[in-house]
């Protein structure tokens, strides 16, 4: 995270809460790769997503994982994917559910053939984007570059506007598209699973919307904006685009997407240090709902806020000083985003108002 | 025009003379004598001033695969003194124990990329720590073993893009899933054809596929079909 220490420093900022967090997160990554040492192989590797990926873990997040399969199938496989379960048990209790999108195993072949059309479900669509965006190979790595590469292949080799286009902006459209695309997906099923779990997780969903998943797409949008702005010149610009270097430009992404989103934020906004209030507020921002999310003091009824946010009835938020003080960290990082990405006063401005909404 | 020839052992497994005779006529201009195993080393090297090898215009020699760290000063020796100086010597880098006994070869040393299975020398950036250790080593780029490590043809890319100055060779096949070398397929060849304008039509092409008499001339079709560049290369 040098960005965003170089940041936090450049800024007279202390984002403590991200600090514990990235160390936890490094933590808890060790201890399950000690506990999953043999289970990966050259085929086979151990990935896991969310706030683990993100370097965002606190007490309460759960470990988002899969097994994810790039090779000969072998009957053993489901049997590999419950004992991974029954190995993470014992240093976690947390885990996605059976029959969820995670924690279970998943084959390479759908995530790289299916994008788009009818079989390119909603499971598989979070299962490649997060991939992409936010991802970590527990143990042998091998599996999950290669699906990596070959996924972000197909997005690059079949986007003709990026290498035969007209426009003066060279941005991956298929890919963004499908980033963009799963960012309004996410926000549909927040509705979606407003109507099907009336029972609570409300707040906690909303908030996380708001935050880490807003977070997810800006970082997904910048590593497209990066195939354009990383250019000095336009000269060199239009003269490495003259070629189709498919794998330069997957090379280029896989530096980038090795960083959590966070980094890739700080990485994008570390030349912009005219706007450095804007850059402080968002981070801030966000520290405090990593500082929210990983507050152990119990509120006066028992719990700690991320569960009061949890269980929290909707009907119960207008009022409630969590609800609120959760409510501004949100407002002040859209109110943050706005300041930096809807504006003509820089180019990833501009590229935001290119491709954000048309 | 490429040049391409075979390796002896893919013809003949562990029969250099047979593999000479099976390619004899067929007007390829390279070859690679293989040894792949350290007791078929000394008879090759004592064989080769007897060998009739005045059709190829291009000649290396592949290495054991496989040796013991107390082996490995007397294969070195063997490699050093007796293999002609203009001939590459393909070395994998996994069956090196200790660099000080490989340092003296320079240029002649060829690394070569490794399939999956290995532990090292299968990405840009594990050869790049073997070629700190030899910094004068060439490059045999194994297109299959490549294609093995990363089906979408990255790390070819990468390997070709930092080390072109250091290739001396190609070795080609399909490599499948056991890392045993086969002929090319269709797929191979649509995905070796992305990357074969990176490499020069000077570079010497070694077919490893393991072939019948009947498909050599067959192979060595599709092998220069497979290194013609796509389209959009």
């Amino acid at each position: 995270m040098k960005a965003l220490e170089a940041l936090e420093e450049r800024t007279g900022s202390d984002w403590k809460h991200l600090r514990a967090a990235r160390q936890t997160s490094e933590r808890k990554r060790a201890e399950i790769k000690k506990a999953l040492d043999n289970f990966s192989t050259a085929d086979a590797s151990i990935v896991v997503v969310g706030s683990l990926a993100r370097e965002e873990f606190t007490a309460g997040s759960d470990i988002d994982w899969t097994l994810l399969l790039d090779g000969i199938s072998r009957p053993q496989d489901e049997q590999l994917a419950r004992d991974i379960r029954l190995a993470l048990d014992e240093i976690e209790k947390k885990q996605p559910g059976r029959e969820g999108v995670f924690g279970t195993l998943v084959s390479s072949h759908d995530l790289i053939h299916r994008i788009g059309g009818e079989t390119d479900t909603n499971a598989n669509t979070t299962r490649r984007i997060l991939l992409l965006l936010e991802s970590v190979a527990i143990g042998r790595p091998e599996a999950h570059s290669r699906v990596l590469n070959n996924i972000l292949y197909r997005y690059l080799d079949e986007d003709r506007g990026l290498w035969f286009g007209s426009s003066p902006y060279k941005v991956p459209r298929f890919l963004f598209n499908d980033v963009a695309r799963y960012w309004r997906t996410m926000a549909v099923d927040f509705a979606y699973k407003q109507r099907s779990r009336p029972d609570g997780g409300f707040l906690l969903r909303n908030v996380k919307l708001r935050m880490s998943r807003k977070l997810l797409f800006l970082a997904g949008m910048l590593t497209c904006f990066d195939c354009h702005t990383r250019f000095k010149t336009p000269e060199s610009r239009a003269e490495f685009y003259s070629k189709k270097p498919v794998e330069a430009v997957i090379d280029r992404l896989r530096e980038i997407l090795a960083n959590p989103p966070l980094e890739i934020l700080a990485l994008s906004l570390l030349p912009y240090d005219k706007f450095d209030g804007s850059i402080k507020k968002l981070f801030t921002a966000y520290d405090d709902f990593i500082g929210m999310l990983a507050d152990d003091t119990l509120l006066p009824n028992e719990i700690t806020k991320r569960k009061h946010l949890d269980t929290l009835p909707v009907e119960q938020i207008e009022g409630d000083a969590v609800a609120t003080e959760a409510r501004d960290i949100s407002h002040r990082f859209r109110d943050a985003i706005g300041e930096l990405f809807l504006t003509k006063d820089t180019e990833l401005g501009i590229l935001t108002l290119e491709y954000g909404v048309f | 025009m490429r040049t391409v020839g075979f390796s002896s052992g893919a013809v003949a497994y562990g029969d250099f003379r047979g593999a000479l005779t099976n390619l004899r006529d067929r007007h390829f201009e390279c070859l690679e004598l293989s040894a792949l195993r350290v007791p078929e080393l000394a008879p090759l090297i004592e064989a080769l001033p007897q060998l009739d090898l005045s059709a190829y215009s291009y000649v290396s020699l592949h290495a054991p695969s496989m040796f013991t760290r107390e082996e490995e000063a007397s294969v070195a020796e063997t490699l050093y003194t007796g293999v002609p100086e203009a001939w590459p010597i393909v070395v994998h880098p996994d069956t090196i124990h200790d660099f000080k006994h490989w340092i003296r070869f320079g240029k002649r040393i060829a690394i070569e990329n490794m399939d999956r299975r290995k532990p090292i020398g299968r990405t840009a950036g594990e050869l790049q720590e073997i070629f700190n250790c030899l910094p004068e080593a060439s490059l045999c780029f194994d297109v299959g073993h490549a294609r093995q490590c990363d089906t979408s043809m990255t790390e070819a890319f990468l390997i070709l893009s930092k080390f072109s100055g250091r290739l001396v060779q190609v070795h080609i096949s399909e490599v499948n899933s056991a890392s045993q070398h086969d002929p090319i397929s269709h797929g191979a060849k649509l995905a070796f054809q992305r990357i074969a304008c990176m490499i020069p039509e000077q570079i010497p092409i070694i077919i490893e596929s393991r072939v019948t008499d009947t498909q050599i001339s067959v192979e060595a079709v599709r092998a220069l079909e497979a290194l013609t560049p796509a389209l959009v290369c």
